[in-house]
């Protein structure tokens, strides 16, 4: 069941609060790994393009990125559900694992270096650009109107 | 700025009413298939002619918005009090040319001015429209044109700036920073704007002058009754539901909804629908089919019946200058949900305290559910949307605004 996170004053509903409550409850629960699953990568698909004005969410999209950029290679508890044979069945299971990670090993773990380095990529990007915006911004505030060196400034 | 908009004052009476008005926009708004900008210019137009105004609306043969193929017969009819003349769109339109620089416009390319004059005079034009009100332009007090982004739109600035009025509809996309759109917003008279943020918009990208005539007029809803039960009952349908209601395209942002649903769904395991009224196309994963409900076009009564049944009216696109469906949602009794990138509806949403809005899938996931779980909230902001309309959007204080900027 969900908090309730808004009472109804006598004046109504307060939505910039509203808003500014629930924004609080989802950094909270992006902390704790809540929407790092494939189902939110998809669904943000077609987001993306909107991302580029929001500082907020770039990181937040680069966290997920992060978390979901390397494949686990590891090994795993393989279970059975089903109860007849099931010592047998998990045992073929096993053996098939076996089988195909001596194949896929290298595949995967070269696309987790792929992946590793893309991201690294692209969050040195982001920090260099934003870094370099960030100064921009600060040059354009301190210039005084019509400073001749101000950018965008018509002779 | 031109000598005629420099020094012309052409109001018209002596009581500085603007009486004998001329509208112009590429489609006149009849039937399903047209967009909000065509209804905004026929509603507004209707309004003037109820008023006492002189009404004439030029507009062309075309109906469909893709093909720009002339269907309707040319010549003169009329329409609730509006003199309607459709003239035939050009018959020699570059399309390959006018596609490839809208192409290299639209992916940001800096396009030079002999391309964007290409791409002008390869849009939707009428020298045959632009004609008729060339050699009528003298009949009329004011012109009102919109919405900005036609070849059509921008020829008609040129013929008598001084008495022009642009309705442009304006989104922040690459065709509102070229240098020719720029000209046409400083050419006009003034501007008709649909909410605050597009008037915004316009002073940042279009450097308004302050002595431009600018006003924020948007467009007037009726209140009507809805039945929050029919659709339900009508489907069989026990789940709770979201609406969205309009065209079905990318720029409206329908592949963003039909996603964040599914992921909805898979994460949340709620057994939520979603129903979806207008035209287009609508990719849906096969999964997700049996949960999304196509009504299709459907009247007016039974949109409003949909979107009061609705948990919320979920309006996911970017680029709206008035969110009109979240209007009706809210005189539906509805509450909203919007994408926070979009600065107009996110600014709806704020004004009225009827919707929330989302920056990205944990955002609507949240606001989803809190709908969901609590009446209370769903009441609150749908009553405030609901306020808010009829305050700000009924016909009467539109066409208050509608006139004092017609007459300024």
């Amino acid at each position: 069941m969900h908090d309730r996170i808004f009472e109804i004053g006598a004046e109504g509903v307060d939505t910039e609060a509203l808003v500014a409550r629930i924004r609080a409850r989802v950094a909270d629960k992006t902390e704790r790994g809540a929407y790092t699953d494939a189902a939110v990568a998809r669904a943000e698909r077609t987001n993306l393009a909107a991302l580029r004005d929001d500082d907020e969410f770039m990181g937040f999209y680069l966290d997920c990125l992060r978390d979901a950029a390397f494949v686990d290679i590891g090994d795993f508890e393989i279970l059975e559900r089903r109860r007849t044979l099931a010592p047998l069945l998990v045992a073929l299971k096993r053996l098939i694992w076996k089988l195909l990670k001596f194949y896929t090993y290298r595949l995967w773990s070269q696309q987790n270096q792929i992946n590793g380095m893309l991201v690294t990529a692209v969050e040195a990007m982001e920090t260099r650009y934003g870094e370099r915006l960030r100064r921009l911004e600060a040059r354009l505030n301190t210039a005084a109107p019509g400073d001749g060196n101000a950018p965008g400034h018509d002779a | 700025m031109t000598p005629e908009s420099a020094t012309a004052n052409h109001a018209a009476g002596a009581d500085g009413t603007a009486r004998r008005l001329a509208f112009v926009c590429p489609r006149f708004a009849e039937g399903p298939t047209v967009g909000g900008a065509e209804t905004l210019m026929r509603a507004l137009a209707v309004r003037a002619a109820r008023r006492g105004r002189d009404v004439t609306f030029f507009t062309t043969c075309a109906r469909n918005h893709f093909t720009w193929e002339n269907v309707l017969p040319e010549g003169e009819r009329r329409s609730e009090g509006v003199r309607v003349r459709y003239f035939r769109v050009d018959a020699h339109r570059d399309v390959g040319a006018f596609l490839k620089v809208q192409d290299a416009i639209s992916r940001g390319r800096l396009v030079s001015r002999a391309e964007e004059d290409l791409w002008l005079r390869n849009s939707v034009n009428s020298a045959a429209l632009c004609e008729a009100l060339r050699r009528d332009a003298d009949r009329f007090d004011r012109i009102i044109a919109g919405p900005y982004l036609f070849g059509l739109v921008e020829a008609v600035s040129r013929i008598a700036p001084g008495r022009t009025l642009l309705a442009p509809c304006l989104h922040d996309e690459p065709f509102a920073y070229l240098a020719s759109i720029r000209e046409m917003f400083a050419r006009v008279r003034g501007c008709l704007f649909n909410s605050d943020p597009e008037r915004g918009l316009a002073c940042r990208l279009q450097a308004r002058p302050a002595a431009a005539r600018d006003a924020v007029v948007g467009l007037g809803l009726d209140d009507f009754a809805s039945d929050p039960r029919a659709f339900a009952s009508r489907r069989g349908l026990a789940a709770p539901y979201i609406v969205y209601a309009g065209r079905r395209e990318p720029l409206k942002g329908t592949p963003l909804l039909v996603d964040y649903l599914a992921a909805f769904r898979t994460r949340t395991r709620r057994d939520v629908k979603l129903v979806l009224t207008g035209s287009g196309p609508v990719d849906l994963p096969d999964a997700l089919r049996p949960h999304v409900i196509d009504a299709g076009f459907v009247s007016e009564r039974d949109k409003h019946d949909i979107m009061a049944g609705a948990a919320a009216f979920v309006h996911p696109s970017l680029n709206e200058s008035l969110g009109i469906v979240i209007l009706e949602a809210w005189l539906a009794r509805t509450a909203a949900l919007v994408r926070a990138a979009s600065p107009v509806l996110r600014h709806q949403c704020r004004a009225s305290n009827g919707g929330l809005w989302f920056r990205h899938y944990p955002d609507f996931e949240e606001m989803l559910v809190a709908l969901l779980e609590d009446e209370a909230l769903r009441r609150a902001l749908a009553g405030a949307g609901r306020r808010y309309v009829l305050e700000r959007y009924a016909w009467p204080a539109v066409e208050k605004r509608l006139l004092d900027a017609l007459d300024a």
